[in-house]
């Protein structure tokens, strides 16, 4: 079964084509690095495919389900994280990751736990102000998998991580579909099976099977 | 998923960020005391003037504060990206704008038992408790409509505009049927001898529910679309 099938994807700004038409299969745990050079389209599709923008065009499944009708049933099994943290500055991180898991129908111990998996138990009554950037984002990673998603769409998660922080992201991805927009070719050898190069918002190829000239 | 845990959580985690943060509240206050002072001497008002002209002033003070606090709700979450956060839970839509329109309301009732006393103060208002009933009623059809539009504004770049031309027209009954109780109250005559269709508290309960449904349907179009 695949977790993600993409037919003829495509997302317009304006008259402008930012994204497609795309086609996409990803089995179930799959593993997908997408990359590309900034103004490719990665961030635009991997917002499709979180399912926080409506593609204008094209055929989308996530998870089985069609994501245009069905994405209500879609959302409590996906786990998101865009370029921003989405997270409440004046509130703690365990504050944070509580109020999202009441939102998700859980409880407090499932803040706490999913804490723990970013290793960040010791700050969990430190402003999410008062943490540094890094910090910030692992919390953030832990706000998308705080209810255990089948399907991840992470933007970017390495960003401001790490040594430490970015091999957290192994664990995280375990057992789970993931699509992840990185710069990184090295970290996305090292955690996805397969890559996805878009180039002005086309499918380009795998770039670990092409020889790239001025890609990223 | 259930719809009133959402709402309470969603309106608790505002008024908190609200309390630790300290972004609103002092400004409205400042902005409360300032228009009367600024009502006050523009209108060079003394202890006759000043309750004959309380009812405008008090509508007027409340729908400038009311922009403000609304058009807070949803600006600060779309410039961190939460708002995305939260709509990609199961929590649903209108469960998420209903908690933010209820700690809307919340902020701008506390910035009311700031104006209310002040009025007191400065222009010699008689406050009773119809006047506070009248006030806090208005709020909560003004949160609802308030949030809605804060929330259509909040995806354009001009939402400082877009606010008060979406939000004022609306706004207009519960300033008319509002005045109308407030002069009566502070006039010092009760509403009974008022013919039941024209009693402006029910009235007002008419509008709240009329907006709050409104309000509640369209909120699902306006946040996840």
């Amino acid at each position: 079964m695949e977790a993600v099938r993409a037919r003829g994807l495509v997302q317009r700004f304006g008259r402008h084509v930012a994204v497609g038409p795309l086609d996409l299969a990803l089995p179930v745990r799959g593993r997908l690095a997408v990359l590309g050079g900034n103004g490719a389209g990665k961030t635009t599709l991997l917002r499709v495919l979180a399912t926080v923008a409506r593609p204008a065009d094209g055929r989308l499944e996530l998870l089985g389900l069609d994501a245009g009708r069905q994405r209500e049933r879609i959302r409590g099994r996906l786990g998101y994280l865009g370029h921003q943290t989405g997270l409440y500055p004046a509130l703690t991180a365990l504050e944070n990751l509580e109020f999202f898991a009441t939102l998700h129908g859980l409880g407090r111990r499932d803040a706490e736990a999913a804490l723990v998996l970013v290793r960040l138990a010791s700050a969990a009554r430190r402003r999410v102000e008062q943490l540094s950037r890094g910090q910030q984002q692992r919390l953030a990673l832990a706000r998308a998998v705080l209810h255990r998603p089948e399907l991840l769409v992470l933007d970017e998660p390495d960003a401001s991580l790490d040594g430490e922080g970015r091999g957290l992201l192994a664990g995280l991805f375990d057992g789970r579909t993931v699509v992840m927009a990185t710069h990184d070719a090295a970290l996305a050898r090292e955690l996805c099976d397969r890559a996805m190069l878009l180039k002005a918002g086309r499918d380009a190829g795998n770039p670990w099977t092409l020889r790239v000239v001025g890609g990223d | 998923m259930r719809f009133l845990p959402v709402v309470l959580a969603v309106a608790r985690k505002d008024v908190r960020a609200e309390l630790r943060g300290r972004e609103l509240l002092p400004a409205l206050a400042q902005f409360v005391v300032l228009a009367l002072v600024i009502a006050n001497f523009a209108f060079d008002l003394d202890l006759v003037q000043g309750p004959r002209l309380s009812p405008g002033i008090l509508w007027l003070v409340l729908v400038f504060a009311g922009l403000v606090a609304f058009g807070r709700a949803f600006a600060g979450e779309k410039e961190t990206g939460s708002l995305e956060a939260m709509l990609l839970t199961p929590a649903g839509p209108t469960a998420i704008f209903a908690g933010k329109a209820l700690a809307a309301a919340i902020l701008l009732a506390a910035c009311e038992a700031v104006l209310l006393p002040a009025m007191a103060v400065f222009l010699g208002s008689p406050i009773s408790p119809l006047v506070v009933v009248t006030v806090l009623l208005a709020t909560i059809g003004m949160a609802a409509l308030g949030c809605l539009f804060a929330a259509l504004a909040a995806q354009t770049r001009a939402r400082e505009l877009l606010l008060p031309v979406l939000a004022l027209p609306l706004w207009v009954p519960f300033v008319v049927v509002g005045s109308r109780a407030v002069q009566v109250a502070m006039a010092g005559h009760s509403l009974m001898p008022l013919p039941l269709a024209g009693q402006p508290l029910l009235i007002l309960v008419d509008f709240d529910i009329l907006f709050l449904v409104v309000a509640s349907l369209a909120a699902r179009f306006v946040l996840d679309d």
